[in-house]
């Protein structure tokens, strides 16, 4: 009974959020676990309840297995709204749940989950499937080391939950060890891939077993490559190798078969890699998932293209804190062949607390930067001298460095630059350039 | 020639570890002095005589674990480094090392403090060195330090060794241990160009001073923005 009326009550404060055009995906729940905090175990779940986790590209794997499983007439409920912790899973769950079965509505429940909240969420045997995408230092003032994180996942995985492996990753690959059931994915040599990682930075270097230093075949990028024990203590064994990645054409080979990637960076490769592995473990065809990722293709998400002084602006979100977001960024920026600008900086290291900690600046490998095309490079926000410093560390030349120091003349600097312009700021910034922006589409 | 070895580079690297070294390079070619880094690790030969300079960087628990197993066989030749005034570098939990124990581990017992087990601490920080201008770095740790002499920092703001010491690090010779990440030397030129000053002239080499480098502007920049007096 009591289950019954939180369920009403959650579907009643969704309403009213909606009627008064408020975010509706966390507050609902915040007010419902206050009467019950343990609801999500009285749930009646789906055949298959799918946690995707990892520190970079949860996201973007959701969406990829979310498209495919629906295109294949799965009836699929998943957070869309990217509230991955409790409440926000706890607010979709109730919300797509029947009031007197209290059966959730449909044949799959798809969460992406922040990897420190799992075990929070779900109490117990809930998750038929586990996809981890990678473990990669990320906010290391909020999660800790990659090995807090890594042990905050393996706290929260239950003997009953089917592992979906990113085996190119050697902290992720220490679950395959697990006697849990498990398929794991990773990608071939490419010809993008590095004899040495680009810098010292890079988060698993040694054995977990033996702790004698891994050998590396190829890496990808950071830590995810092809590596073996000396020993053959520890290695990397793949169920689905990923085969002639050409980023040009957007295409992809898995056993044998051609697949098309929605968008051509590299780091598409592994979500569409780990939304193929999970497919296949839950029974689809090789000719499903063809149909899905081929034919009717999910449409990637990009902003909306804004025009600055007639040229074409990309914002691309960069995650402070992060540096293989960070290099992500310049990957796809170094891809793009003509003429270039780019923003870079920020107010706030972080929206959520004031440590200022901008060592991670340091473990960005800015030297990748290809400055040939590129016009400028604007520094930007309170941070702007640290920036400036860390891209004259990196060999960017000085001619190419414009500080901005009064952020009314961003404007008025950047039409003296030529060029695509990309952005590559944080949150606080994005802001601050979209009104820029909009006020000269405006003009 | 100065030669530096940053040692356990591939373990102890968790923040921007490469930055002091870069501001090192950066501080010694600025004096026109030649520089070259070693980057050493378990199962490399470490000569220490042909060292001015040893930097040790900050790592995750296992990291500093590996570590700690191959480390304690150099305990000699450390000691024999800092007694020949020789500067080592240890920022983050690497500086632990250097002491009598890491909870129940020993550590190398060069210094006498000791490191215990506490819940996380982070925190942004501005300490006080001699008669610098305010140091500036973050701590990320779940250590406090037992020490009762030769602090390396007083602290004006953010955590000190433990709950009751108003210092922070240890400081004997020119053996500087801290939690301090920053990275250290690259947001705090002030601190790094003593160092610098100091292996130069040491090396007779004439030493001139440049306060005009974007990472003095960029520290007098963000005391400007967040340090209150």
């Amino acid at each position: 009974m009591k289950t019954s009326l939180l369920i009403i009550l959650n579907k009643i404060i969704t309403g009213i959020c909606h009627l008064f055009k408020k975010q509706a995906s966390v507050f609902p729940a915040s007010i419902v676990r206050k009467f019950d905090s343990d609801i999500l175990e009285k749930i009646n779940y789906p055949k298959y309840v799918i946690g995707v986790t990892g520190s970079s590209g949860k996201g973007s794997t959701t969406s990829m297995i979310a498209h495919i499983l629906s295109d294949n007439g799965i009836n699929v409920v998943w957070n869309k709204s990217g509230s991955n912790v409790v409440n926000g899973t706890t607010t979709l769950i109730l919300n797509n749940t029947g009031i007197f079965n209290h059966k959730m509505k449909c044949d799959c429940l798809l969460l992406e989950m922040d990897e420190s909240y799992i075990r929070e969420t779900f109490k117990k045997n809930t998750l038929t499937h586990l996809v981890v995408t990678n473990i990669t230092r990320d906010q290391p003032a909020r999660n800790g080391e990659p090995e807090i994180i890594y042990k905050k996942i393996l706290n929260s995985i239950d003997e009953s939950v089917h592992l979906i492996l990113n085996a190119d990753d050697a902290l992720v690959n220490r679950f395959s060890y697990l006697p849990n059931e498990k398929t794991c994915y990773g990608i071939d040599k490419t010809k993008y891939s590095l004899k040495m990682p680009i810098s010292n930075n890079i988060d698993v270097a040694y054995c977990p077993f033996c702790h004698k230093k891994l050998e590396y075949s190829f890496y990808h990028y950071g830590h995810l490559g092809k590596y073996c024990c000396p020993n053959k203590d520890f290695e990397r064994k793949i169920d689905y190798l990923v085969k002639k990645v050409n980023l040009d054409n957007s295409t992809i080979e898995i056993d044998g078969n051609n697949y098309h990637l929605n968008k051509n960076v590299f780091f598409a490769v592994y979500y569409t890699a780990a939304a193929y592995t999970l497919c296949k473990a839950i029974g689809l065809s090789d000719e499903q998932i063809a149909h899905s990722l081929n034919e009717n293709i999910l449409e990637s998400k990009r902003l909306k293209t804004i025009k600055f002084d007639n040229r074409e602006v990309e914002m691309i979100e960069s995650k402070n804190e992060n540096n293989l977001s960070y290099l992500q960024s310049l990957n796809y920026i170094n891809e793009y062949d003509g003429d270039k600008t780019i923003i870079i900086g920020f107010d706030n290291v972080s929206r959520r607390y004031e440590y200022n900690d901008i060592s991670w600046l340091y473990d960005v490998d800015f030297e990748v930067l290809d400055v040939k095309k590129i016009d400028k490079i604007l520094c930007i926000g309170r941070f702007r001298y640290d920036v400036y410093a860390r891209l004259i560390s990196a060999n960017i030349p000085e001619d190419k460095l414009v500080l901005i120091d009064d952020k009314n003349k961003i404007k008025d600097y950047l039409k003296m630059t030529k060029g695509k312009i990309f952005t590559m700021v944080c949150f606080d910034m994005t802001a601050i350039l979209k009104k820029i922006f909009m006020e000269d589409e405006n003009d | 020639m100065i030669k530096i070895a940053h040692l356990y580079y591939d373990l102890l690297n968790l923040y921007g570890e490469q930055g002091n070294i870069l501001a090192l390079i950066n501080s010694f070619k600025n004096q026109n002095i030649e520089i070259e880094v070693d980057r050493l690790t378990i199962g490399d030969n470490i000569n220490f005589k042909d060292y001015d300079l040893i930097y040790i960087g900050s790592g995750s628990e296992d990291n500093l674990n590996i570590v700690l197993e191959d480390i304690i066989k150099y305990k000699k030749d450390f000691k024999k480094f800092i007694d020949d005034d020789k500067y080592l570098i240890a920022t983050g939990n690497s500086y632990l090392l250097f002491g009598k124990s890491i909870d129940d581990k020993d550590g190398l017992d060069i210094f006498p403090y000791y490191a215990k087990s506490c819940d996380r601490i982070r925190c942004h920080s501005f300490v006080k060195y001699k008669d610098l201008s305010p140091i500036v770095g973050f701590q990320n740790r779940k250590y406090i330090v037992e020490n009762k002499e030769n602090h390396l920092f007083k602290v004006l703001s953010g955590n000190a060794d433990n709950f009751k010491s108003e210092f922070e690090g240890f400081n004997y010779k020119n053996f500087f241990g801290t939690f301090l990440i920053g990275p250290l030397l690259i947001r705090n030129p002030h601190f790094t160009d003593l160092i610098v000053a100091d292996l130069t002239t040491k090396n007779n080499y004439k030493y001139h001073i440049d306060i005009n480098t974007n990472e003095y502007k960029a520290y007098n920049e963000y005391l400007k923005n967040f340090y209150q007096k």
